[in-house]
């Protein structure tokens, strides 16, 4: 918006900041010198610094026509740069706060070391140290400069290297312990390293002892197995991993040479790791270095920018280079980058505004308005339009009940005049059976009602348990406390079928895990996740509260479900027992029952638990909007932050509020305009995947697209060994064989992750829906809709009125019918060939297949 | 034994020698002649236009045409470029499911007890020293051009649970049982990952499922979009019709027309994103597939001459085989054959002697042979196996059981070294006694025989890195 504005107002000056934490730096003002046109950013002065650098510029220049030339406040850091080991570097930064946007200058600044004996630095501002000593580094831009001192010391008697600080983070960083090489369970070609170097010992033992201690050679160590593999000077199956002569190439080299200790007196943890800047708004195709220092436990400060890891959660929006480069795209958006070393995870939060903001404010109905018209604001994306009466009747219809309005409930909704029909109808909608139907289907597919594991009788008495439940609209939190706590028999009416499902103790942990609390914990199993809090620990207590359920067999043949006292689960590494406890809470007390997962459902079903409402809020969303605030629905972390996280709070506290009332929320999130906004894009919004400015067409479960084209059709699927009328949200055999149900991806109930559920669409769907017999026979069936239309009184207007009125519930516009129309012969004769060409015409639109 | 195979290999490279001075031709793109005539199943990769695989192929059906030696430049420099160096871009994996017998078929222990060696005789093969059972006939005169894997092994002793392994590389999660709907709840198949990693040529698709679905060739996380396309009809029946393919009965051809045109002029005005754009692309392909001749005619197998069609056997194999290679000639990637029948547990010999093997053993002689003589050999992967053996020791009701630690694989072209038999197995077909191939042994090798590299990573649901092959090596000496 007012980017001219606030330009202009911010004083010329450079000056130079301290940053958060650099201890005894002090503030110093420079006096502001003269700016001369921007176009003196883009001139030949600036060129030497290669490609990558001019394109930088390009984009810059780009960014700020849209300005008179101005500029805002210039700043370096850090103030003074001290280098205390041969190997490390120091990233310099320098800023221009210009208006809304960050602008990076550090590769375009030039440098000038006042002693170039003492350090040396490279076009991307990364200083090496080169002999101990002071100097001073000149910032030069133009006319306007800056120096900060610069002080060199421990290269002639470095602390030695520490294994576990400095040479893991390096085999981490080269990839050298991942998963798909050396990390993976059986290792790589006899070398097996700890997946992500989280087992300090035992990667020591491999590099250090193993093989007869082949990979190093003290007596001479540049000729070290493990320097000749990961520099390629021998032939690796993984290439080149580490640059000969870089960084890591050099310490694990002078670590050799130090005899190759596993404890230093180097040894020092890392306590906290800082990212500058950590928060920041930039132009679309900017680039902005970022400055990561890490502080160990006696609060040494290193800077370990090159030695970072960065990962990008929103790529379509920006990137980040190894070495910590973050460069936006042309999408709009909001990104996280993950940064890491060591056990240390920061997250950097980057806004790619629009280039030109929307200036209409998003209407507002409710709250979920407010925060989504905030952030759309903030990024300067508009909203597309909102919806007419006819796409809110079939959107809300099917998300809600997975089922089409008919052609006269389509009919009288169009024509009610009250302003209040659309709440109505919702309330109708949630009071329909086929709501119960609907959502039992689902949460069969999530709690894993396959017939196979838990029986076929297992998996009616499950769906009917759901059913009940959503039909009654019991509270959430009752609904699955009585889930995480039942006993007895799997084949009873019952969710006792989903411990029969989750048959393991470690299954039953992360599945539910998974499921209520929107955390995945299944990499804990084997490694502290990477970019997780989570901890083997954390997972073997989570385990043990699941250690007690015993299968009993029934006197009938059948099983059931007992809880009998449990025991704590062993540490997955070291074989001690961990005693049980739920994520990040304290060791849990089963003094008073004796069947644990009273006390983890009493947990999870808390007000104050963190992850319970936040899980099933972001579930319930995604199912409406096509896409969680958080994403993957079940990846909740910090590291993962929610796309609008002031909205998540608000739905989070407005469930609480309604009492874990499900239709209630329901009722909230489709009547907000956020859900009512078309899913036609604008040119400003067409790129926007994570702020819901626009809906998203999704596609139709298999079962609802079936149910929906048995509808207009007016012939009900058959079923094998099924009642006639039954409808496919109602089958509750996830392993009946269909055709339909196969290849429009109807789950087998293998996991609890709705993505198990494809929405992807396939050539062979689209040969069936338009060339197959089955779909054809539905149309030209002889009690069929199509027959009753032709033989009906009506007009061909009032056929395609009807035909438009049952598929899409609106009616056809000027340009439909003319084209319709042409299907329709002069005499009545082949009246009825034409309406069967005209209903499947419109039932192969892609209006009709996707909830639009 | 092993001494006859090897020298059974040396008489091998002697025969390339000749063939070598018999055809003149000059060498195509680093291509070792062996290969070239014998080579890889072909496999064609069409998804990124006129691809290096491509002109790979190009250059060495060139040589046929007298491709200059310009163009062989060219070609050889293009697959540099692209760092492809397999030749295989088609596969067609026949899967013997219920499992095949393998001392039966192609590893027979003729001085073993009758109780293990069972009533079938062995034969001489082509190559000296090797010998089939007398019911794999015609497979036996063409031992030089393809390779017989004996100590394929693994623990699964399962059908539904093998076949997933097989098809997955994972260890299954689920109990061994019936299974009516493909079971890939999480992994893909191998099928899958080529189909999505070579893509299709655009008319038909990638990756084909016949007679009926693989039950465990699904996608898996890469999700319906790399699903099999299924032909669930019986090519050997004279009705046989490609499901949803031919015109809707009662549909005339001006109404086929007039729906199309009324369709398309409904879809004119509107603006689709997301997964509905995705549907109108493949609404567009498979208004490609039905409209276009090449495509339909690749499918009417009808159209193949008579006596093509019994070179193969009229069997279902036999004539799924043929299929196949009308497929992989239109432009498929993977075609996986269901040859279901081999769980032979009771009375097994009668239904091994007249149903099953000598099928199997003519469809896999025509396939090769028909393939080479088309130039196709040399770029089309041929595999034939089950999910396990059988059991050296016949059962009290003359059938043998299942028995996963022993079985059988059949590679021919794309890139494969002909003319081998790799490892053995003891005195009763029982264990491998030497270079034991694993199910990851052997995706991995089919995959680098099809240029893809095994340990490319895909991010499963759970967002964690998956690579297409979880370890194993590349099966000794079996590629060129």
């Amino acid at each position: 918006m007012n980017l001219v504005a606030s330009r202009r107002c911010i004083s010329r000056r450079w000056s130079l900041l301290a940053s958060r934490g650099d201890e005894g730096a002090e503030v110093k003002h420079y006096q502001p010198l003269s700016i001369r046109s921007f176009g003196h950013v883009g001139s030949p002065a600036c060129s030497g610094f290669g490609l990558r650098v001019r394109w930088c510029v390009v984009a810059i220049v780009g960014v700020l026509s849209v300005a008179p030339p101005a500029r805002g406040e210039l700043t370096v850091s850090p103030t003074s740069i001290t280098l205390e080991r041969p190997e490390t570097t120091q990233q310099v930064l320098v800023t221009q706060q210009d208006g809304t946007f960050r602008q990076d200058l550090t590769r375009e600044v030039e440098y000038i070391v006042a002693d170039p004996q003492i350090v040396r630095i490279d076009a991307e501002g990364l200083v090496y140290p080169l002999a101990e000593g002071t100097t001073q580094l000149t910032i030069r831009r133009g006319n306007d400069q800056a120096a900060i001192p610069v002080a060199v010391s421990g290269l002639e008697q470095p602390v030695p290297v520490s294994f576990q600080y400095e040479v893991q983070p390096i085999l981490t960083k080269a990839r050298c312990n991942s998963g798909g090489c050396h990390g993976k369970a059986e290792g790589q070609n006899g070398f097996k390293l700890s997946l992500f170097g989280f087992d300090d010992e035992a990667d020591y033992g491999a590099l250090v002892k193993e093989g007869r201690g082949r990979r190093i050679r003290p007596a001479c160590p540049d000729q070290s197995l493990v320097l000749l593999k990961a520099t390629a000077s021998t032939p690796h199956g993984g290439g080149m991993k580490l640059e000969p002569g870089g960084f890591g190439d050099q310490v694990l080299r002078r670590w050799i040479r130090e005899g190759s200790p596993f404890t230093s007196p180097g040894d020092q943890p890392v306590v906290n790791l800082e990212v500058e800047p950590a928060e920041f708004v930039m132009a679309p195709q900017a680039m902005q270095q970022l400055r990561v220092t890490a502080t160990n436990a006696s609060g040494g400060r290193q800077c370990v920018t090159a030695l970072a890891e960065y990962v990008s959660n929103a790529p379509h929006v920006v990137n980040a280079t190894p070495r910590g480069l973050v460069e936006s795209t042309t999408v709009p958006g909001e990104a996280a980058i993950l940064v890491r070393y060591l056990d240390q995870v920061t997250t950097c939060r980057i806004t790619v505004p629009r280039r030109n903001p929307a200036t209409t404010r998003l209407a507002e109905k409710n709250f979920i308005d407010k925060h989504v018209a905030d952030k759309l604001e903030r990024l300067g994306i508009p909203a597309s339009e909102p919806i007419d009466d006819a796409t809110f009747l079939r959107r809300v219809s099917l998300d809600i009940v997975g089922t089409l309005p008919t052609a006269a409930q389509a009919r009288r909704f169009l024509q009610d005049p009250s302003p209040d029909k659309r709440a109505r109808w919702v309330d109708d909608l949630l009071g329909r059976p086929e709501y119960a139907d609907y959502w039992a289907m689902k949460w069969a597919d999530l709690l894993r009602a396959d017939k196979i594991k838990i029986t076929p009788q297992g998996t009616v008495g499950m769906t009917r348990w759901l059913r009940l439940q959503f039909a009654a609209n019991r509270r959430y939190d009752e609904i699955v406390r009585d889930i995480l706590t039942v006993q007895g028999p799997i084949q009873a009416e019952s969710p006792a079928g989903f411990f029969k499902a989750l048959d393991q103790p470690e299954l039953a942990a992360r599945s539910i895990s998974q499921l209520f609390l929107g955390v995945r914990i299944e990499c804990a199993q084997c490694h502290h996740h990477p970019s997780e809090r989570w901890s083997q620990t954390d997972y073997a207590g989570l385990v043990g509260f699941f250690t007690g359920l015993k299968t009993k067999r029934l006197p009938n043949g059948t099983e059931a479900i007992v809880a009998a006292a449990g025991t704590d689960h062993k540490h997955p590494r070291t074989g001690e027992p961990v005693a049980a406890r739920a994520l990040a809470a304290e060791k849990a007390n089963f003094e008073a029952v004796t069947d644990r997962r009273q006390i983890l459902a009493a947990w999870v079903t808390s007000p104050d638990n963190a992850f319970f409402t936040k899980a099933i809020v972001n579930r319930i969303w995604a199912h409406y909007m096509g896409r969680g605030l958080v994403d993957p629905i079940d990846d909740i972390r910090d590291t993962n932050p929610p796309t609008n996280g002031p909205l998540l709070d608000a739905l989070v506290a407005h469930l609480k509020e309604r009492k874990y009332d499900l239709k209630a929320f329901t009722k909230t999130l489709v009547l907000s305009q956020t859900y009512q906004l078309s899913s036609t894009t604008n040119e400003g919004n067409v790129d926007d995947v994570q702020n819901f400015s626009h809906a998203r067409p999704k596609a139709l479960p298999a079962e609802v697209l079936l149910d929906a084209l048995s509808q207009v059709s007016g012939v009900a699927e058959k079923f094998d060994g099924w009642p006639a009328g039954y409808r496919s949200i109602q089958v509750w055999d996830n392993r009946m064989p269909s055709y339909f149900f196969r290849i429009f991806g109807r789950p087998v109930r293998a996991s609890v992750c709705e993505c198990e559920r494809s929405n992807e669409p396939s050539i062979s769907q689209a040969l069936h829906l338009l060339n197959s017999p089955e779909i054809n026979e539905k149309i030209t069936d002889k009690r069929g809709y199509a027959r009753k239309l032709a033989a009906s009184p009506l007009n061909t207007q009032g056929v395609l009125d009807e035909i438009y009125l049952a598929t899409l519930s609106r009616f056809p516009t000027a340009e439909e019918c003319a084209l319709l129309r042409s299907a329709f012969p002069a005499a009545d004769a082949d009246r009825r060939a034409a309406v069967e060409d005209v209903l499947w015409a419109v039932l192969n639109t892609k209006e009709f297949l996707f909830n639009q | 034994m092993e001494t006859l195979t090897r020298i059974a290999g040396l008489e091998m490279m002697r025969i390339d020698a000749q063939a070598r001075l018999t055809r003149r031709s000059s060498q195509p793109t680093g291509v070792s002649m062996n290969q070239f005539f014998w080579g890889r199943e072909k496999t064609r990769r069409y998804c990124d236009g006129f691809s290096r695989r491509q002109v790979l192929r190009l250059g060495s059906t060139g040589l046929f045409a007298g491709l200059s030696l310009p163009g062989l430049l060219q070609a050889q420099e293009s697959a540099a470029q692209s760092g492809r160096t397999a030749k295989a871009t088609n596969c067609i994996f026949i899967f013997q499911e219920g499992g095949p017998p393998q001392q039966d078929m192609w590893d027979p222990k003729p001085d073993a007890p009758v109780e293990i060696r069972g009533p079938f005789q062995p034969i001489a093969t082509k190559t000296p020293g090797v010998i089939f059972s007398e019911h794999c006939r015609r497979c036996a005169t063409i031992t030089d051009k393809f390779t017989v894997v004996r100590s394929h092994s693994h623990t699964d002793n399962g059908h539904s649970t093998g076949y997933y392994y097989v098809m997955t590389g994972r260890r299954p999660t689920f109990p061994d049982g019936e299974h009516p709907i493909p079971t890939n709840d999480v992994y893909p198949s191998l099928g899958a990952y080529v189909g999505k990693e070579l893509g299709s040529n655009g008319k038909v698709p990638a990756y084909v499922n016949l007679p009926h679905p693989l039950s465990a060739g699904g996608p898996g996380f890469l999700g319906a979009e790399y699903a099999p396309f299924v032909i669930e009809a019986d090519p050997s029946q004279p009705d046989f019709e490609v499901k949803d393919l031919g015109r809707v009965e009662g549909l005339s051809q001006s109404r086929f027309e007039l729906r199309q045109k009324l369709l398309g002029g409904l879809e004119k005005e509107r603006e689709r994103i997301g997964r509905a754009k995705a549907m109108s692309t493949y609404y567009a392909k498979a208004y490609n597939l039905i409209n276009s001749p090449e495509a339909r005619a690749a499918f009417h197998i009808q159209s193949e001459p008579a006596n093509v069609r019994e070179t193969y056997g009229m069997t279902q194999i036999g004539q799924c085989a043929l299929l196949g290679r009308r497929l992989i000639e239109a432009g498929c990637r993977f075609v996986g054959i269901d040859a279901p029948g081999w769980d032979v547990h009771f009375n097994c010999f009668p239904s091994l002697q007249s149903d099953l093997i000598p099928p199997a053993d003519q469809a896999f002689y025509a396939l090769v042979t028909d393939l080479e003589q088309r130039g196709l050999l040399d770029s089309t992967l041929v595999v034939m196996m089950g999910e396990m053996g059988r059991t050296p020791r016949v059962n009290a009701q003359a059938g043998r059981d299942h028995w996963s630690m022993a079985q059988c694989i059949l590679f021919a072209g794309g890139g494969v070294r002909p003319g081998q038999i790799i490892g053995s197995t003891d005195a009763q077909a029982a264990y491998p006694t030497n270079d034991p191939v694993s199910i990851a042994d052997l995706l991995r090798t089919v995959h680098t025989l099809m240029g893809i590299d095994p340990d490319k990573e895909y991010a499963d649901p759970l967002g964690r890195p998956v690579p297409l092959v979880n370890g194993g090596k590349l099966i000794p000496g079996l590629i060129a």
